[in-house]
């Protein structure tokens, strides 16, 4: 059982702002991933909840307890660091086993105790090897029994797939996903990577200059984003974000019109996803171009055809063939729409 | 063409490389070689690189009672200077390293001021400061002098060192469960160890040979160190080369072997130290 809870959270370092009166509110057992580019302040989110770092102000709460003033070796909580954080004096088994020994736990149960984490992410056969002797998806995979030897208040991981390859980058996020569901813990989960927060988080918490600019499940914020900032940042490939202006209700861009009908005015960015963008004969588009280039994905190809000055992603069935250059029609779905605002970037539907 | 001039340029390399290891072991070749020379022989003309007739006559008198006194002196002031200048200088780089404030930088600045100041210029103040605490003639004077010698160079030392340690090491040990001071001991004094052998090398060498303090602090023959020791066979009528030699050969051999012994540790110390990771 444990909760966090942050009231207007603030960090400053001298002029420079890392966050900026930052409230959050996270579930017991829940899996929060707080999403962003470098800078955004995601890292410093998790380090104040950790006790790493003291806020400048605004309080924590863990459990309704207010911990501001707790230092972390006291908050009950694990931590999983980018480049690991492991001792590279001890072996693999003393590394897993460190939280136990400082805690006096006595060697006997210990020992059981890092055995069972060490199978669990398939560590059993290397305890006596130290760091220096391992790659770097089974160091990665210490500290993941290093986290999961005790149970702990919280998880907290920072970006702990990032120094994997792409392949056992997918391998550990199903096992992440399925450890934490497994033990039951809350956990929070810091990184840049889209793909990672879609696929494991149940709620996801975009940061953006220090601010939240989204909070929701993976689906509402794939399907709903607030603003330019998140429509752009959630996705591969990206939303399309058509540059024109509405009048009389209609879309009007240089390359052909969306009848609409709108309710709104002036300039805006329409934006689609890929997916529910249409190839057609060009007398059937809305919006009529070339193609610029043609893409296999594996499972779908994205075409993207430039169209006035702008380049439009879509997504079509692989086996079609499209020859650079040809001319094509390109068809909105019209229950897929969003429109934001050219100037403020707000989303206005 | 070009491979030639690596050729010739290697040649060159290895003969001044030569030439440098012999202007630097020719004088311990020598220190070796009349020291093993009959009292007559130091200065035969023409002299020998190597004695006619070895004896080691010299060594038997050089190794006296007293030299024991003395060996045992030397060993209980260098061994606790460098216990004493290992440990604060690990202390004090740990604070350095760790904690930012602007007094720590003036502090660290005065550390590496008070390296420059020559031993003879500072000796007559700490020569009143030993005798107003009435500790002229005792081990105390000596270690006190040598602890604020070594200090601040062990202090350097083992700055580089822990500089190089990520924080996050201290910061997962933090998050494990571990106090400050559990942390120290167990992730970076450990992870330290090359750097704090080389120090403490580096403090012993330093203060096993030290001669000017040692001289000027003690009075009587039981309190004396071998440095000082030596001067026994530099007489008012002659020296005496002989005896004098073998005594530095006896000297150095603990020190020589020590080195060798650490070697491995003393120079990986010495070039993590210097570069930065």
């Amino acid at each position: 059982m444990a909760t966090v809870k942050l009231q207007r959270v603030a960090k400053r370092w001298g002029s420079v702002v890392g966050l900026e009166d930052l409230s959050l509110d996270i579930a017991d057992q829940e899996f929060l991933v707080l999403l962003g580019p470098s800078g955004c302040g995601k890292t410093t989110t998790m380090r104040i909840i950790a006790g790493l770092e003291d806020p400048t102000a605004g309080d924590i709460f863990i459990d309704d307890e207010r911990v501001n003033d707790k230092p972390a070796r006291d908050r009950d909580l694990a931590m999983v660091f980018q480049n690991y954080g492991l001792y590279p004096h001890m072996t693999v088994a003393d590394n897993i086993g460190y939280p136990l020994k400082v805690r006096h736990v006595p060697r006997p149960d210990r020992e059981a105790r890092v055995l069972e984490a060490a199978r669990r992410v398939e560590l059993a056969d290397l305890l006596r090897r130290r760091p220096a002797e391992l790659s770097g998806g089974q160091r990665q995979r210490v500290a993941l029994a290093r986290v999961i030897v005790r149970k702990p208040r919280l998880f907290l991981m920072d970006e702990p797939l990032s120094n994997l390859d792409a392949k056992l980058r997918t391998t550990m996020r199903a096992q992440l996903k399925h450890l934490q569901r497994e033990l039951a813990i809350t956990t929070i989960y810091v990184t840049h990577d889209q793909i990672e927060a879609m696929t494991l988080a149940d709620r996801i918490v975009i940061l953006s200059k220090g601010r939240i600019q989204q909070q929701g499940s993976p689906e509402d914020i794939y399907a709903k984003p607030i603003n330019t900032f998140v429509a752009g940042f959630i996705g591969s490939p990206p939303m399309n974000l058509i540059p024109g202006e509405i009048a009389d209700g209609a879309f009007r861009h240089s390359a052909g019109r969306i009848a609409g009908p709108f309710a709104t005015s002036g300039a805006v960015l329409l934006g689609q996803r890929p997916e529910h963008v249409a190839l057609v004969a060009p007398a059937d588009g809305h919006l009529n171009g070339t193609v610029f280039s043609s893409e296999l994905l594996g499972d779908t190809r994205l075409v993207t055809v430039e169209a006035g000055s702008d380049l439009i992603g879509v997504k079509t069935d692989p086996r079609e063939t499209h020859a650079m250059g040809r001319q094509v029609g390109v068809r909105f779905d019209a229950e897929h729409l969003h429109l934001f605002d050219a100037r403020t970037g707000v989303r206005i539907t | 063409m070009s491979r030639r001039t690596d050729k010739s340029l290697r040649a060159v390399l290895v003969v001044l490389q030569a030439l440098l290891a012999i202007v630097v072991l020719l004088p311990f070749f020598w220190m070796v070689s009349v020291s093993l020379k009959p009292a007559t022989e130091p200065f035969a003309i023409p002299a020998r690189l190597w004695p006619e007739h070895p004896t080691f006559g010299n060594y038997l008198t050089a190794f006296r009672p007293e030299f024991q006194t003395y060996f045992i002196n030397s060993t209980v002031v260098s061994l606790t200077t460098v216990v004493i200048a290992v440990t604060l200088g690990l202390l004090a780089a740990y604070c350095f390293t760790r904690f930012q404030m602007w007094l720590l930088t003036v502090l660290m600045t005065l550390v590496l001021l008070a390296q420059m100041f020559p031993a003879s210029a500072i000796i007559i103040p700490i020569y009143k400061l030993m005798k107003g605490a009435n500790l002229l003639n005792t081990y105390a004077s000596l270690i006190i002098a040598y602890v604020t010698v070594t200090l601040p160079i062990a202090i350097w030392m083992l700055r580089a060192f822990l500089a190089r340690l990520p924080v996050t090491l201290e910061e997962a040990a933090a998050i494990d469960g571990a106090g400050p001071l559990r942390a120290f001991f167990e992730i970076i004094v450990p992870l330290c160890r090359p750097g704090i052998l080389a120090t403490a090398v580096f403090v012993l060498i330093v203060t096993w040979q030290e001669f000017l303090f040692a001289l000027s602090f003690t009075s009587t023959r039981d309190m004396r160190t071998l440095p000082v020791g030596m001067n026994d066979f530099i007489g008012q009528y002659g020296i005496r080369y002989g005896e004098l030699m073998a005594s530095s050969v006896l000297i150095s051999l603990p020190v020589v072997l020590i080195f060798f012994l650490l070697q491995r540790q003393f120079v990986a110390g010495l070039t993590a130290g210097a570069v930065k990771g």
